[in-house]
């Protein structure tokens, strides 16, 4: 259902008049992953052509690039990417060329005796303008729901409650309630 | 059948639909790194064989899995069970040491105080068998220590069969793949 939540926020806000998806995150792995995929094939093929002893150098050196590749490729998915689910670029022109950037991170909690199981989304909006260089406003926003609001009980989608909700949020932190 | 999921894929994107096909070859590469990594660990280029035929009963039956090593540095004694390939022949096959001895070398000067791994010759007798290996080798004497994939360590019984199913069912092998592959395409992280 995290899935669900996280794929219908980022199809609200790729639209034209909303964000254009900055796509730095999923490109870093898919570049490290499909890489450490080749690394593999090679080896793989290298092995199959070179017989056994002859091929124990090359294997080694494949398989800790193989491993450095994945390391890296974890690291960077918990230490960097986190959370983050979507970041966003938006120019709009209000006197002078503003720049905003969004950031949008979303975990799932448990649910517990009390309440259901619940979607939770951290939104980070940052303003700048003069190609990023003078700071002009940041602001934060928190939303929490359980995930029943948005799913009923055949596991269909309410897409219009989920993206009223989440443009809300979107609205709230890109005026600026700073924190 | 998958309309749903093609209309998903469609709406997710190009670089979704490359995310997707990643987890499955992502997996498939960390298994081959692990088996390879497993190999350069004990030495050698296969170190789990299955047990084909019934020539080592009653200590394995066909169907076993073994577990090898090859230690380069150590010499192989009588008793020792070890799998062995001949050139020419691509089957492993599964015998006892029954008779060891040593290459002779006509290096002048200095004789080896303790006789070296690699010097090894070896003839093999499977615990089932009548006769020695010496016709199984193709018209050598005795196997060299460069034909030996390795030292069995350790078993686990009947495992191999699925090994065995796969072989001689080959559409196994690709349901299964294929299986796996709808999975990984469909299934998110």
């Amino acid at each position: 259902m995290k899935h669900a939540c996280d794929d219908a926020l980022k199809r609200f806000l790729s639209r034209p008049e909303l964000f254009k998806q900055i796509y730095t995150h999923t490109d870093v792995r898919l570049a490290l992953g499909w890489a450490s995929v080749f690394v593999a094939g090679g080896t793989a093929l290298y092995g199959y052509k070179v017989e056994f002893e002859k091929s124990k150098p090359v294997i080694w050196a494949g398989l800790i690039l193989y491993i450095l590749l994945t390391t890296i490729q974890t690291l960077y998915a918990f230490f960097v990417e986190g959370n983050v689910v979507f970041v966003g670029k938006r120019k709009t022109f209000d006197k002078r060329i503003v720049t905003e950037r969004i950031t949008i991170t979303s975990t799932s909690k448990p649910s517990t005796p009390s309440s259901p199981p619940a979607y939770k989304l951290g939104l980070t909006c940052v303003r700048s303008t003069s190609g990023g260089k003078s700071l002009l406003g940041r602001g934060r926003a928190l939303g929490e729901r359980g995930f029943n609001t948005f799913f009923d009980s055949h596991g269909v989608m309410d897409q219009e409650g989920f993206e009223q909700w989440a443009g809300e949020l979107v609205g709230r932190v890109m005026e600026g309630k700073g924190e | 059948m998958f309309a749903d999921e093609l209309k998903t894929l469609r709406r997710l994107g190009f670089r979704h639909v490359l995310l997707q096909v990643l987890n499955f070859m992502s997996v498939l590469a960390s298994g081959f790194m692990m088996w390879k990594g497993l190999g350069l660990l004990t030495n050698t280029e296969s170190p789990i064989v299955v047990v084909l035929s019934g020539s080592m009963e009653p200590a394995f039956y066909r169907g076993d899995l073994l577990f090898l090593t090859n230690p380069a540095s150590q010499r192989y004694k009588v008793g020792d069970i070890t799998v062995y390939k001949i050139p020419g022949a691509d089957i492993p096959i599964v015998h006892r040491v029954l008779e060891t001895h040593d290459v002779v070398s006509n290096e002048k000067g200095l004789v080896a105080a303790s006789p070296l791994a690699q010097r090894q010759l070896l003839l093999t007798k499977g615990d089932n068998n009548h006769i020695d290996d010496l016709e199984l080798y193709q018209g050598l004497e005795w196997l060299e220590r460069r034909h030996i994939v390795g030292k069995v360590r350790g078993f686990l019984p009947y495992v191999g069969y699925v090994t065995i199913a796969m072989n001689d069912f080959p559409q196994l092998k690709y349901a299964l793949l294929g299986g796996l592959g709808l999975l990984a395409l469909i299934q998110r992280e």
